[in-house]
């Protein structure tokens, strides 16, 4: 009896791990974060906006620089307030086979404008008074005040309007007229897109740990693995020549934030002297493994706002301890700081090597990481003193006036240290009048070269885009803000017919 | 029911009410204000008090304990202050995993230990008796932090055969069911060999040899059933440190148990949950030991259940 | 005596190193961003970290926590447990009773369960990991005790000391004290065993020490994130802790052997 009870007990254990094998035919990318929310009104995180981005299709899309041109729609400023956009042949069409009208262009924008949808991108819309649709492919904006930006806000998915009457659920099952169709969702970790033309099955998968990530891709589960690695991983797998590895400049900025109403960090001297302290080249040669670029403003100079003759503060440890003893801080008086992160792994490491570079020349810097809430939630209401976080997505120079006004501290804005500069605010309130591009630029490069001299934040570097595919797959490019549009283009290294020949004859 | 059971279920459940009270305390040995290093310091105001109320903090002790002790009774374990989900549901989530991977590893344990304890004891003094033995004080000393690194780094990232993490696929369970039972197949081992000298001894077995049952035969039918009585009391005793130990093996692993929701609460100073999670792998516990023991009296004709012990 | 020199060296060395390393010319947290990841070669025996770091001196450095954490909870173990469970065992009655209960309960939970929840509720660092550990450990040591103090109350030399007027204190410290050390002590040599893994165990959940501290928990647990590229980190301390851990148990066996032996004689 007891041998037959111990039969029954291991079957009941096996059963327990047993799961579907997955069909042959699906691509599969690998994630470290899932995508949370498909409803492109909705959502802010990059990996919802990059699956957003294949499942609809928006009016205004980003040139390399950054500068907006048309997707959708052309457009023309009637006059500094009034905006026409254009429907472009061939239009694409939605699942059902309509094709996408001005009506839906219409009610999408109206629906992020409705206090009821709760759109975090309503503060970006502000601006629009009126809109109208004068016939099937025009729409008109009729603005508040001239802003010689605002098409490049329009950047945002298509929804159908006959769907966003009926107060369809976008955000579990998204219907657009971008190049991909929704699929499937079976469980919070994986997603399953398909590709219009050819019918192609993609599927985004979520996998946690980055070593787990690494040894799915060499064993070919996972066909695509795009940034989140840690660097030693990325360069272990471009070493293999089964991968196919590409990296690309990238705009993702890493910054150190102050509290600028700290007695210690509050000081400009202090912050001078923490630019000084850090050793970049060094950090971004050993520990990034040469994948990033110094930067020195929030945005690089390929953007057609970046200022590429700007002088950053160069590692200069005597210059730093000569700031320090400005300060009124010696051998015998160091500063102490506290310096907050998360757990991630890769930026406690950041911060332990930033914490050595500073005890180098005199201040001591301890840190405390936390679980991911809590850390955000001390960051946006202003309990700290320093941290490190990073931009990504940044596109349209309105990230000046969210970052650094001194009317946008949480929750207005973004302006997370308090930091208060009265040339910064008029500086970044001419700009946003100035209806002529060039005088723009020129406004926000001044804007840079203020911020560099105050340094609300120390800014750290560019983090480049790299891609690693295998073999069977092809045709994937890495573009510049890490998004995922060339899965437009890719295909199997061998077609598939070829590939079950192949497969039948060496069973055989 | 006889008195020996009677005892023993009442003893059960004093343990469990004393283990529910001490998770209890858990909450209240939080240095500072519990509230603040749940939320953070950046919290509303508002958001502090309505956790206060909830979690009836403002209540003397002694009425907080009886709120805890009856909504315990009614299983409600409360929500989760991350997801705000009932935590009910979080447990019924993870226990199976947990479920699987212990009685996986139990089997392990006991297929290593058995072999092991019996080679030792029975050509004692020999090489056998000293490897087994080495090997079992080996298992003893690897902490399972380590052995899983490990077993991942030959079996995952050497050979291939099995996955790092995770509970994907039907070999998911090979390395941590491997780590979580060498430990406890070490202790196992050493205790069935003493146990096992102990009877080899004895006069009965020394009968039946000399009736003419083969060693093998009288080992097994004879010495062994009797051997493992003591044997089945430690496995009651080790499937706590099986459950705590499990903790850090589903961490190891990212299996999703119940010892990883406990963690990952920690982590998230969800202390409702921490509590739930604790709660149930100790009541597990007390349970399971509560069962070997009735089991155990059910076994030994030398204990008489009918009369009062 | 063949038995005794591994462990025993073993002990010896790594507790000679846990107690020079403040005065030995070590660099645990000093960053070397050129050597991140550098794996033994002929300069560097034991390689670095994923931060520059020099193994060897981290791997010193951790010794001296885990000896410090090892010999205060067995420390904290011993005079709690062993002044309970002497007085209680001694004085009997409902006190003892109680006590009994208390103790039962405590054992009744997964010890190391406790442990961690309770570092998770105290919050990480040093200290509340030496709180946590001892306040699960002291009921081994209080059990044994009371055990011990049972079976010899009846024993003559105590009844003939309590019959000239002895104070219960003079009894037990001059008495029973110094025949229950032998049990004790064992005990001990076990409980620093796994004392040792229990802070490392701690420490590699993110509950012990903190960065940039070292502790040979918390160097495997930073260790296994990068075993694809450089399984050193991992090995190198996991093997370290269990050589250790391993000599511990091994001298606790031996000292049982050796005052088992000895044990009965001394009752006569």
């Amino acid at each position: 009896m007891v041998p037959i009870a111990w039969l029954l007990f291991l079957c009941v254990c096996f059963v327990g791990g047993c799961t579907e094998s997955p069909p042959e035919n699906i691509i599969r990318i690998g994630l470290a974060i899932a995508p949370t929310n498909l409803d492109p009104r909705l959502a802010t995180d990059a990996p919802s906006a990059r699956v957003n981005r294949l499942l609809y299709s928006r009016l205004v899309d980003f040139a390399d620089d950054a500068t907006a041109i048309p997707a959708l729609a052309t457009w023309e400023a009637l006059t500094p307030t009034h905006y026409r956009f254009v429907l472009r042949e061939p239009r694409p069409t939605f699942p059902e086979g309509t094709p996408l009208t001005a009506k839906d262009v219409l009610d999408t924008y109206r629906s992020i404008l409705d206090p009821k949808t709760a759109s975090p991108h309503r503060g970006l819309l502000h601006n629009i008074r009126k809109i109208n649709t004068p016939s099937e492919l025009a729409i008109d904006f009729f603005l508040l005040h001239p802003d010689p930006l605002f098409p490049s806000y329009l950047v945002i998915g298509i929804l159908p309007a006959n769907l966003i009457e009926m107060n369809h659920p976008f955000h579990e099952n998204p219907v657009g007229s971008g190049p991909f169709l929704f699929h499937q969702r079976p469980d919070d970790s994986r997603l399953i897109l398909k590709r219009r033309h050819d019918a192609q099955l993609m599927e985004f998968v979520k996998v946690l740990n980055p070593t787990v990530r690494t040894l799915k891709l060499l064993a070919g589960e996972i066909h695509l693995l795009q940034n989140d690695l840690p660097p030693e991983l990325v360069t272990y797998l471009s070493e293999n020549p089964s991968i196919f590895y590409q990296h690309k400049e990238g705009s993702k900025f890493s910054y150190i934030g102050f509290n600028h109403q700290d007695p210690i960090v509050g000081q400009k001297l202090i912050r001078k002297a923490i630019a000084h302290a850090i050793n970049r080249e060094q950090i971004i040669q050993f520990a990034l493994g040469g994948r990033a670029r110094l930067a020195q403003a929030l945005f690089p100079p390929s953007h057609w706002v970046g200022a590429s003759q700007l002088e950053g503060y160069g590692y200069d440890p005597m210059q730093a301890m000569e700031l320090l003893r400005q300060a009124g801080f010696s051998r015998e008086r160091s500063p102490t700081l506290i310096y907050k992160t998360s757990t991630d792994p890769f930026r406690l490491r950041l911060a332990t090597i930033i914490q050595e570079q500073l005890r180098q020349v005199g201040i001591h810097m301890s840190i405390h990481s936390h679980d991911w809430g809590t850390f955000y939630g001390d960051i946006k209401s202003g309990h700290f003193q320093m941290y490190s976080l990073a931009w990504v997505g940044l596109k349209t120079p309105d990230i000046f006036r969210q970052a650094f006004h001194s009317q946008s501290v949480p929750p207005q804005g973004v302006n997370r240290g308090r930091y208060t500069d009265p040339v910064t605010d008029d500086l970044i309130a001419k700009a946003e009048r100035t209806p002529e591009t060039n005088q723009q630029r020129d406004l926000y490069r001044s804007l840079q070269e203020r911020l560099l001299d105050t340094l609300p934040y120390v800014p750290l570097w560019y983090e480049d885009n790299v891609a690693l595919s295998t073999r069977a797959i092809r045709g994937y490019t890495v573009r510049t803000d890490g998004n995922f549009d060339s899965l437009v283009h890719v295909q199997w290294a061998t077609p598939t017919t070829l590939r079950s020949q192949i497969v039948r004859q060496t069973d055989s | 029911m006889s008195h020996f059971i009677l005892k023993r279920i009442a003893s059960a459940l004093i343990g469990l009410i004393g283990v529910i009270s001490l998770v209890f305390f858990l909450i209240h040995m939080i240095p500072g204000d519990p509230i603040d290093v749940m939320l953070g310091e950046s919290a509303l105001a508002a958001d502090r008090e309505a956790l206060r109320q909830g979690l009836g903090l403002h209540l003397p002790l002694y009425e907080q304990w009886w709120n805890y002790f009856t909504a315990l009774a009614q299983g409600n374990f409360g929500h989760s202050l991350f997801s705000g989900r009932p935590i009910v549901d979080l447990l019924l989530e993870r226990i199976p995993a947990t479920l699987h991977l212990s009685l996986i590893a139990l089997t392990v344990a006991i297929i290593i230990a058995l072999p092991l304890g019996l080679l030792a004891a029975t050509r004692q003094h020999s090489l056998y008796d000293y490897g087994s033995m080495g090997f079992a004080l080996f298992g003893m000393s690897i902490p399972n932090f380590w052995m899983g690194p490990l077993l991942i780094l030959i079996g995952a990232l050497w050979l291939g055969w099995f996955p790092v993490s995770g509970r994907e696929g039907w070999n998911a369970v090979v390395l941590p069911a491997l780590t979580l039972g060498t430990a406890m197949a070490a202790i196992l081992a050493r205790m069935i060999r003493s146990s096992l000298l102990e009877i080899l001894g004895e006069d009965f077995l020394r009968t039946a040899r000399a009736k003419g049952l083969s060693s093998i035969k009288a080992i097994v039918s004879h010495a062994l059933p009797n051997a493992l009585l003591p044997v089945l009391t430690l496995l009651g005793l080790q499937l706590g440190g099986l459950l705590g130990g499990a903790v850090i093996t589903e961490t190891v692993f990212a299996w999703p148990g119940l010892g990883l929701l406990m963690i990952e609460a920690i982590q998230q100073r969800d202390y409702p949950v921490v509590q739930a999670a604790v709660l149930c792998i100790s009541m597990t516990y007390i349970v399971v030991n509560l069962m070997t023991d009735l089991l155990y009296a059910w076994l030994d004709p030398r204990i008489n259940l009918q009369n009062p012990s | 005596m063949m038995r005794l020199w591994f462990p025993m060296s073993i002990i010896i060395i790594w507790g000679c190193l846990a107690i020079l390393s403040p005065v030995l010319p070590l660099t645990p947290n000093t960053i070397d961003l050129t050597h991140i990841l550098v794996g033994p070669n002929q300069d560097f025996w034991l390689g670095f970290d994923e931060l520059g770091r020099s193994i060897a001196d981290r791997l010193i450095t951790g010794a001296r926590t885990s000896f410090f954490v090892a010999l205060s909870v067995v420390a904290l173990g011993l005079l709690i447990g062993g002044i309970l469970g002497i007085s209680s065992g001694y004085f009997s009655g409902w006190v003892d009773h109680i006590f009994v209960r208390i103790v039962d309960i405590m054992l009744a939970f997964p010890g190391l369960l406790l442990a961690i929840a309770l570092a998770g509720a105290l919050g990480p660092g040093i200290e509340n990991v030496v709180l946590a550990l001892a306040i699960v450990g002291w009921v081994g040591y209080a059990r044994l005790a009371r055990g011990q103090v049972l079976a010899l109350k009846q024993a003559d030399h105590i009844i003939a000391a309590q019959a000239i007027g002895a104070t219960p204190w003079r009894i037990m410290s001059r008495h029973l004290l110094p025949l229950i050390t032998a049990p004790l002590i064992i005990e001990a040599s076990f409980g620093i065993a796994s004392a040792i893994i229990a802070e490392a165990g701690l420490s590699f959940l993110g509950l012990g020490v903190q960065p940039p501290e070292a502790s040979w928990g918390s160097m495997i647990r930073d260790g296994t994130r990068y075993m694809l590229v450089a399984p050193h980190l991992v090995l190198i301390p996991g093997l370290t802790l269990m050589a250790v851990v391993l000599a511990a148990n091994l001298l606790g066996d031996w000292l049982r052997d050796w005052l088992d032996v000895k044990e009965p004689k001394r009752f006569r």
